[in-house]
């Protein structure tokens, strides 16, 4: 990762720009100077509510052509003021991907998509420009594609297109992880690397997952709360302010967590640069694991030991379920085939694998929302097909992966309430006030469910979930879209869960949340179970995960790389291996 | 608990499911494209329906109405429109006539006044059959042309292209909403005369799911909104030349002047028919 400087101008300039919304207490951007230069890819990172979507969007002119607040200072995008211009001008220089893409598309087909913008701008020739734009991205076969059966992956990347038919210098990307899989996350990042090297567009992502700033960023922007630019450095430089990033709720990359714990002194005083990405790590660190093999098998298990072998009834069974949807053509398509499964108490399980693949048919088969079309499923001895959702729901709390659609009453305290109420259950009070206390809700019981940030939406459906006081908990992806600090306090709040309910399923793609919480498995592949296992074990199996569209944590992938093995599932397990290592053996910054 | 009538209610249940009705629309709006009605130019369309939907109301002799309903029977027939959209239709029908009786009977008029009412519901018929034809045959970025080119201002005609476009996305929203009422509520533990209170359960939360999606839609359009903003759609609205970029490709065909007199023809055959026996 080499700092690219240019000579020219640089493409975007910000001059002391302060912004404040309309009727908004505090500024959003305070004092704001900064330079892109032209052909950078730099990384926007901080944590939520500092600024940065606000920052972005002032690059477009959205900001203040749009949003009509105070704004002082000066913006030039590639020499023009942005005061002085109007948004469709400024859009042709700076696409705009936005973070919540899918209400970005506002045409029925990809194609129409692409064309639209070029259209609106009058270019006689707007189906080959929206034609080139499929090209760059090497996405020609989805032109015909209707946008409402495309994949979250498949839309994101219509969205990019979109945005490229202008033919813009720079393109923003706002969050592209937070709403994909990380194996589409990563297509994407490919793209805007290619955009980046053989078309030379300036990128500018926002985004607080480190491992990709530094897989594919040159230079980050660190903003902090108030809307203030703390810093710009390069990436390898930004990265290895582990104590800082932290302390600004952004986690850096898991092999340069390892390091700064490790390191000595001498590597501090010696300036050393941290490994930021896993080949550095493994070069890093090769030599010295080599050499310490043969400790490899002394580590004690900490693995949680698994209940697969519990006895007693399952508190699910699935007896050869298959299940599915009906196609637009009226035709079944199946998406469960055959699916045997028995879950019981205790379990703690994490349902992985592709979209598509069938991880919401299964949490849906078992809420009772869909019935199988053939076999059986039972939950705690009912079976599903003889009894309603709404009876069912007595035993399973089922919640979505969109917490919007969960909110249905006028405020999150008569959310949580409403399963209580419904059943007409007297003096709950005092059992709502704790369950709103212990997820931090009690301040902001009266309002909206709609109006709350990523973090305390999630806490809430948990609330909810937890107020039904459920035998079993199914969650659809609840740890999409959060930044690290909501997630942290989400897989804390998991473990009260354990207290009081039997069994938790957890759709996911996070493969942290897999290795740190989950003591069960469930890789799931085109309606089948492929593997049924623990955490551990599923990491030492490459081609499932690769089947799957999975990858696995970075220090994981590490230890694959070092040869250690079992591989370490935590940062804390890797660094306690590592120190039982001889002391002598650990010496840093040789290299 | 374990009693019939609950699995025998929920299978009605799924069978009328939003799902359900989501397949149908959509297979209403985008399914076919290769119908007798689609390949003509969705402007001559448009007027030709217009005629269907707008003469019948001033056409009091049974004859030509009947003439004119055969042959849009056929046409809807070729636009193979979907099943949900007639099952609405003859509900609506049978209903109409029933009550129509009711009332004939109960004002004195006997059969007679019942069967002159049955002139109107010819007339209904054949406006509706005439919609369905027309508009599951087109299209919605077709419709959406059309309306532009005929002079709608060019917010309306996004609308209409930009409605449908939202459509799955929206049932989709209401049937996760209405599965959120169901997995926090109560349904009635009797399901009462006919399952009377289950209906009314299910009717209620159809109701109530409505507000949460409206207050999710809010949220959602200032995405959108700026998304346009920055297309430059704010642009284009006011600038001819787009319009004219857009509509290139619209153009009438012999074939549809072949379409325009060959209905003319019809329509000045069943009157001089009408006008030689009187129904």
């Amino acid at each position: 990762m080499t700092f690219q400087s240019t000579e020219e101008q640089p493409i975007i300039k910000l001059d002391n720009v302060t912004f404040r919304y309309p009727g908004a207490e505090a500024n959003s951007l305070e004092g704001v100077s900064l330079s892109i230069c032209r052909g950078d890819f730099i990384a926007i990172a901080g944590s939520n509510g500092s600024g940065k979507s606000t920052l972005c969007k002032c690059f477009n002119g959205l900001i203040p052509t749009y949003y009509s607040g105070d704004m002082e200072g000066t913006v030039l995008v590639d020499g023009l003021s942005t005061a002085d211009h109007s948004v469709a001008e400024l859009s042709k220089r700076v696409a705009y991907v936005f973070q919540d893409f899918e209400n970005q598309l506002v045409r029925p087909t990809v194609y129409d998509e692409v064309c639209f913008a070029p259209l609106n701008f009058g270019y006689e020739d707007y189906k080959e420009r929206g034609m080139n734009a499929l090209r760059m991205l090497e996405i020609e076969h989805l032109r015909h594609e209707w946008i409402w059966q495309l994949s979250g992956g498949q839309k994101h990347m219509a969205a990019l297109a979109a945005a490229l038919a202008l033919d813009p210098d720079v393109i923003v990307v706002d969050e592209p992880v937070a709403q994909l899989d990380p194996a589409h996350a990563r297509v994407i990042y490919e793209k805007l690397k290619l955009l980046n090297e053989r078309y030379g567009k300036t990128i500018v992502v926002i985004e607080h997952h480190t491992e990709f700033i530094a897989d594919y960023c040159r230079n980050m922007v660190l903003m902090e709360k108030g809307g203030r630019v703390r810093w710009v450095k390069s990436v390898s430089e930004g990265l290895s302010a582990v104590s800082e990033l932290t302390e600004m709720n952004i986690q850096p990359p898991q092999v340069t967590q390892a390091f700064h714990a490790l390191r000595s002194e001498q590597a501090v005083e010696r300036g050393i640069a941290y490994p930021i990405t896993i080949e550095e790590a493994a070069a890093h660190w090769s030599p010295v694991v080599r050499r310490a093999s043969f400790l490899s098998d002394t580590g004690e298990s900490i693995v949680p030991p698994s209940s697969q072998a519990a006895g007693g009834e399952p508190l699910v069974c699935f007896e050869g379920v298959i299940s599915g949807y009906q196609g637009i053509d009226r035709k079944k398509k199946p998406i469960l085939q055959g699916i045997d499964l028995d879950i019981h108490e205790g379990d703690r399980i994490a349902l992985i694998g592709n979209n598509g693949a069938g991880k919401s048919t299964l949490l849906r088969l078992i809420s009772g929302l869909r019935r199988p079309w053939e076999g059986k499923v039972t939950v705690c001895g009912k079976d599903t097909r003889k009894s309603t959702p709404e009876e069912l729901s007595d035993l399973v709390a089922f919640l979505f992966q969109n917490p919007e659609e969960m909110f249905i009453a006028d405020n999150i305290r008569q959310d949580i309430e409403f399963f209580l109420k419904a059943r007409k259950q007297e003096g709950i009070e005092p059992f709502i006030e704790d369950v709103l206390r212990r997820f931090k809700l009690t301040e902001l019981q009266q309002r909206d469910g709609r109006l709350l940030s990523g973090g305390q939406q999630r806490r809430t459906t948990l609330a909810i979930g937890m107020a039904m006081r459920p035998t079993i908990m199914l969650l659809d992806e609840p740890t999409a879209s959060l930044d690290i600090a909501s997630r942290k306090e989400l897989t804390l709040l998991f473990d009260q869960l354990r207290e009081q309910v039997k069994a938790v399923v957890i759709a996911t793609h996070d493969m942290q949340l897999v290795a740190d919480w989950a003591n069960r498995v469930i890789v799931m592949n085109e309606g089948r179970i492929l593997l049924d296992t623990d955490s551990r074990t599923v990491f030492q199996h490459p081609e499932i995960l690769d089947r799957a569209a999975l990858i696995a944590p970075q220090i994981v992938q590490l230890c694959g790389r070092l040869g250690i093995e079992p591989a370490c599932l935590s940062v804390e397990q890797f660094i306690a291996y590592m120190q039982r290592m001889p002391r002598e053996e650990l010496v840093y910054g040789i290299s | 608990m374990e009693l019939a009538e609950p699995t025998h209610k929920t299978t009605i249940w799924e069978k009328l499911s939003v799902e359900r009705i989501k397949i149908e629309l959509l297979r209403t709006a985008y399914g076919q494209s290769m119908t007798f009605l689609s390949r003509f130019d969705p402007r001559m369309l448009i007027g030709w329906y217009s005629f269907f939907a707008i003469a019948p109301w001033f056409i009091h002799n049974k004859t030509v109405l009947i003439g004119m309903l055969l042959a849009i029977a056929i046409l809807t027939y070729t636009s193979k429109p979907s099943v949900l959209v007639l099952i609405v239709l003859a509900f609506g029908l049978v209903t109409d006539t029933a009550y129509m009786l009711i009332v004939a009977l109960a004002f004195g008029g006997g059969f007679s006044a019942a069967l002159a009412l049955s002139t109107l519901t010819l007339k209904l018929l054949v406006i509706a059959l005439a919609s369905i034809a027309v508009f599951s045959s087109m299209d919605p970025e077709k419709l959406s042309d059309a309306l532009l080119s005929l002079g709608m201002p060019a917010q309306f005609s996004f609308g209409v292209a930009y409605g449908y476009r939202m459509l799955p996305i929206l049932i989709e929203e209401y049937n996760n909403l209405l599965y959120s009422y169901r997995l926090r509520g109560r349904a009635p533990l009797r399901k009462g005369f006919l399952g009377w209170r289950a209906l009314v359960y299910m009717g209620k939360i159809s109701v109530l799911a409505f507000y949460p999606l409206i207050l999710n839609t809010a949220k959602r359009t200032r995405t959108t909104v700026e998304a346009l903003e920055v297309k430059g759609f704010t642009y284009a609205v006011k600038d001819p030349r787009v319009k004219r970029i857009k509509l290139a490709y619209l153009k009438v065909l012999p074939r549809d002047y072949a379409f325009i007199i060959v209905s003319a023809i019809y329509v000045a055959f069943l009157f001089w028919l009408g006008s030689q026996f009187t129904l």
